[in-house]
């Protein structure tokens, strides 16, 4: 064989960057579509609306991405969100200052994930059951915790943040942005990244080669944890009540960006940017079929359809372009 | 076929020196690799037709074409006079065309006699026949000679057992055509001698075998024939009684090699490591010691201990007695992290499910273990991250279009390179190498041990464990000889000959061992 001075290794350095790119301009495919067949789309209001929509789940889908990176899944997203907005309510009316109950709530997330990474690494449990045992209890507790009932938030600032925009962008967007940029850099740009990538690929060649695989995993759902706390302040700042029945199925919505995203179920491919764009067009889909009274029962028959079909296409493109 | 129907050759035999296939303008690109420029060869019936060459030279590729696993880009496959498709390896295997791949391809977590009947499982109304399965399967196993249980799971049998059951596999499918491809790469002496056994029947019983190594005396062993790829091209093709090792060499990597095991002798140091009646699961009450500047070679059977003893001395099993001194002081290794730490490095046995993260960059795999060196603070640095890769890459000359290659799109000594390559720059003071040069070429096999050299003339001490005898022979300075867990023997520097390291190892199982080396 010879290695062709033809720099056919362009296209695979630059996968990422080049799906990342597909994924934005069917986004902007929408969008154009969208504005173009109804007339309320493009308006400032709705644009504000999209973006608030698609924020949270943009942000819980990093940390899920992170976790499926390893090879493993997080389905206690949505319930950390639930039960996150819980324990930021609580704290809020007990006179707790506002950015100590947010402190201490990123806390609980980081705690939850703790224990995911204990269970996973130190019991042996498979991912799945320990995040889906998670998903089932922590609803149980918020609710034992709150009799069933929702709390309003006493704090009208707290709930001012989720409302307003800052240079003309809703403030929820700038926070994917908070996250989104240190994602990216610890992903791809830190021994960590590389670690998570690693432990996904072969986790018993990553010990060999020094890798502390068990921090590695510990980390990764950590990470998902606060991610999906700081979700949960975030929409009690929104709805400004605390209640464990919140975020229901979000954990589905995180997957879905992730996949739609580019990220291998299988472990160690996926980037940031990807799955941040799969929320965005998922709440693109929502928001649209939405303006265009689609039954919203269809609305969940489109995102599967189009889960398949995107998933589907980026593995032809993987097989065939490799 | 059924197993109760089994037979080892249900092929008729075909009249020798017939062609029985004949690649014409043979093709395959893989986007940025010419792999396989266009070749013509015939092969005739019941030869054994050996084909050598460097490290991606394309021999694998050939074979994933031959047998279905691949497309071929381009050219035309004559089998028995008639042109075939082989678009899949369903269709290779109903003409009688099989292979036993250089990985092994079978299902780890199902029983021996499962994996032999993958596909053709004994049901009646649809309810697996299991007994009768492993009966069969048991059957033919013996049959051939090995010594092997048919009801285990086959993750449960080292490697090289493996691909001796995929070598039965094979046999059990009406085979006219099998292709093996570095079926000894990690096998012992004895389970090799099993195996030219086994392809010496098959060629008297009519089968057309195709027999690829970097074995040169395997070569000349077995084969009538052998045909030579460079760089995809086929560069020749001689009968085996009117060529010699060194054109071979020659035609391989176009140029010669005075001499293959490069030896410098070192004066050895002070101890780095060293193991005082160390016990753990596989081996019991070793003690050795390695010091600086020198090799140390384990020889042993497959299964004597020595990959768990060299495990466990880097923490990655728990010891169950004795002590471990490293530079003279006692120290408790409890996680490979540990050892690392202490400076050492482990190269280990199996590439696959040890050694790579298969779906990652080239780059990735060999810059793991110094992420930290190459990073500051938490973040990488990305011009070190492409030196340190490039350098490996170019030192150890492995074939890859760039860095950013995935590691399952390397040929298989490619992959082992980067096995090796990943420790080179992490500036260790004990190597241990764990079959390093399987499946590598003999080019490149002489640069490993010059390698070697270098990092013992920096002070570095080596602990090499090979099932290959010459290699452990020629390079170490004191060659310990296992035999079940225990260490039952130890040489200087050509102290001892063949024969008696191999009786030691092998010691009361002294069946004849094909009377060579
Ligand atoms: N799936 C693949 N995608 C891209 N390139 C490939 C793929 N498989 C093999 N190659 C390339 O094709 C070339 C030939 O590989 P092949 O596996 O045939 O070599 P080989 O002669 O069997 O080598 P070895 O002795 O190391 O096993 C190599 O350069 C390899 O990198
Ligand atoms: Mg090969």
């Amino acid at each position: 064989m010879s290695t062709e001075a033809i720099p056919a290794e362009k296209p695979k350095r630059n996968y990422n960057a080049l799906f990342g790119l597909t994924l934005l301009a069917l986004l902007v495919l929408l969008w154009v579509i969208l504005s173009l067949s109804t007339s309320s789309f493009a308006s400032a209001n709705n644009i504000s609306n999209l973006l608030r929509q698609g924020s949270m789940i943009a942000i819980l889908a990093v940390g899920q991405t992170f976790v499926i990176i390893t090879g493993g899944i997080d389905l206690s997203v949505g319930a950390v969100v639930g039960f996150a907005t819980v324990i930021a309510a609580m704290l809020i009316n007990a006179g707790v200052p506002v950015f100590l109950a947010i402190l201490l709530t990123l806390l609980v997330g980081v705690a939850i994930g703790l224990f995911h990474g204990f269970g996973i690494v130190k019991m042996g449990l498979p991912p799945f059951i320990i995040t889906l045992a998670t998903l089932t209890s922590l609803r149980g507790i918020g609710l034992l915790m709150t009799n069933g009932n929702s709390i309003s938030i006493n704090n009208d600032a707290f709930q001012e943040f989720s409302r307003n925009s800052f240079l003309g962008v809703p403030n929820l967007f700038w926070m994917v942005l908070l996250v989104g940029i240190p994602a990216y850099v610890f992903l791809h740009h830190s021994r960590w990244g590389r670690y998570l990538f690693s432990v996904g690929s072969n986790a018993e060649a990553s010990r060999l080669s020094g890798v502390n695989v068990q921090r590695t995993i510990f980390m990764a759902y950590t990470l998902s944890g606060l991610c999906a706390a700081f979700v949960g302040v975030l929409l009690a700042s929104r709805i400004g009540i605390g209640n464990p029945t919140q975020a229901e199925g979000w954990e589905l919505q995180a997957i879905a960006s992730s996949v739609i995203g580019g990220t291998s179920l299988f472990g160690a491919v996926g980037s940031v940017h990807g799955p941040l764009l799969g929320a965005f067009i998922l709440a693109t889909i929502n928001n649209g079929a939405n303006l265009l009274n689609v039954n919203a029962f269809w609305q969940r028959v489109i995102t599967g359809v189009l889960i398949i079909v995107i998933v589907y296409f980026d593995g032809l493109r993987r097989r065939g372009g490799k | 076929m059924t197993p109760t129907a089994h037979e080892v050759h249900p092929a008729p035999a075909l009249e020798p020196g017939r062609t029985i296939l004949e690649l014409r303008g043979l093709e395959k690109r893989y986007p940025g690799t010419h792999a396989l420029k266009p070749v013509d060869l015939a092969f005739k019936a019941s030869e054994i037709h050996a084909i050598v060459g460097e490290n991606g030279a394309g021999k694998s590729t050939l074979i994933k074409l031959l047998t279905g696993v691949m497309p071929r880009t381009s050219g035309e496959v004559i089998w028995e006079g008639q042109s075939a498709a082989l678009a899949t390896p369903h269709e290779a295997m109903a003409l009688g065309i099989n292979a036993v791949h250089q990985e092994v391809v079978l299902c780890r977590h199902l029983t021996v006699a499962a994996n032999m009947f993958l596909g053709e499982e004994n049901s009646r109304f649809g309810i697996l026949q299991q007994r009768a399965m492993v009966k069969e399967a048991q059957k033919i196993i013996d049959d051939l000679g090995f010594d092997l249980p048919a009801h285990v799971t086959l993750g449960d049998l080292t490697i090289g057992q493996q691909q001796l059951i995929a070598a039965a596999r094979a046999t059990v499918r009406g085979t006219k055509f099998l292709i093996f491809d570095e079926p000894t790469a990690y096998l012992t002496r004895k389970e090799a001698d099993q195996l030219f056994t086994l392809i010496r029947r098959l060629k008297t019983e009519g089968v057309t075998i195709i027999y690829i190594s970097h074995r040169m005396e395997e070569v000349f062993e077995l084969a009538d024939r052998v045909s030579v790829l460079r760089d995809g091209t086929l560069v020749g093709t001689r009968n085996i009684s009117e060529t010699n090792d060194a054109e071979l060499v020659k035609l391989m990597i176009n140029r010669s090699i005075e001499q293959i095991y490069h030896k410098e002798h070192f004066t050895p140091g002070a101890a780095i490591i060293e193991a005082r009646n160390l016990s753990g699961k596989g081996f019991e009450n070793v003690s050795m010691t390695v010091r600086a500047g020198e090799i140390v070679g384990l020889y042993g059977l497959i299964g004597a201990g020595r990959s768990e003893f060299v495990t466990t001395l880097y923490g990655r099993h728990k010891k169950s007695a004795g002590q471990v001194l490293w530079e003279g002081k006692d120290v408790q290794i409890n996680s490979e992290h540990d050892a690392i730490k202490l400076g050492m490095a482990l190269a280990p046995e199996s590439r696959r499910d040890q050694g790579l993260c298969l779906n990652l960059p080239v780059g990735l795999n060999l810059n793991l273990p110094i992420y930290k060196r190459i990073s500051s603070n938490l973040l990488i640095s990305n011009a070190k991250e492409k030196a340190e890769a490039d350098r490996q890459i170019a030192g150890l000359r492995i074939k890859t279009p760039t860095r950013h290659a995935l590691a399952s799109s390397l040929s298989g000594g490619n992959q082992q390179k980067i096995v090796i390559g990943k420790w080179l720059a992490h500036g260790a003071k004990l190597f241990i190498f764990d079959e390093p040069t399987v499946g590598v070429d003999v080019g490149t096999k002489a640069e490993i041990y010059r390698l070697f050299s270098a990092l013992l003339s920096k002070g570095a001490g080596i602990i090499l464990i090979s099932s290959y005898l010459p290699e452990v022979y020629e390079l170490a300075d004191t060659l310990h000889v296992f035999r079940r867990g225990k260490l039952v023997a130890t040489h200087g520097f050509h102290t001892a000959d063949h024969e008696d390291i191999l009786t030691q190892a092998l010691a009361e199982k002294q069946e004849k061992l094909g009377g060579k080396t």
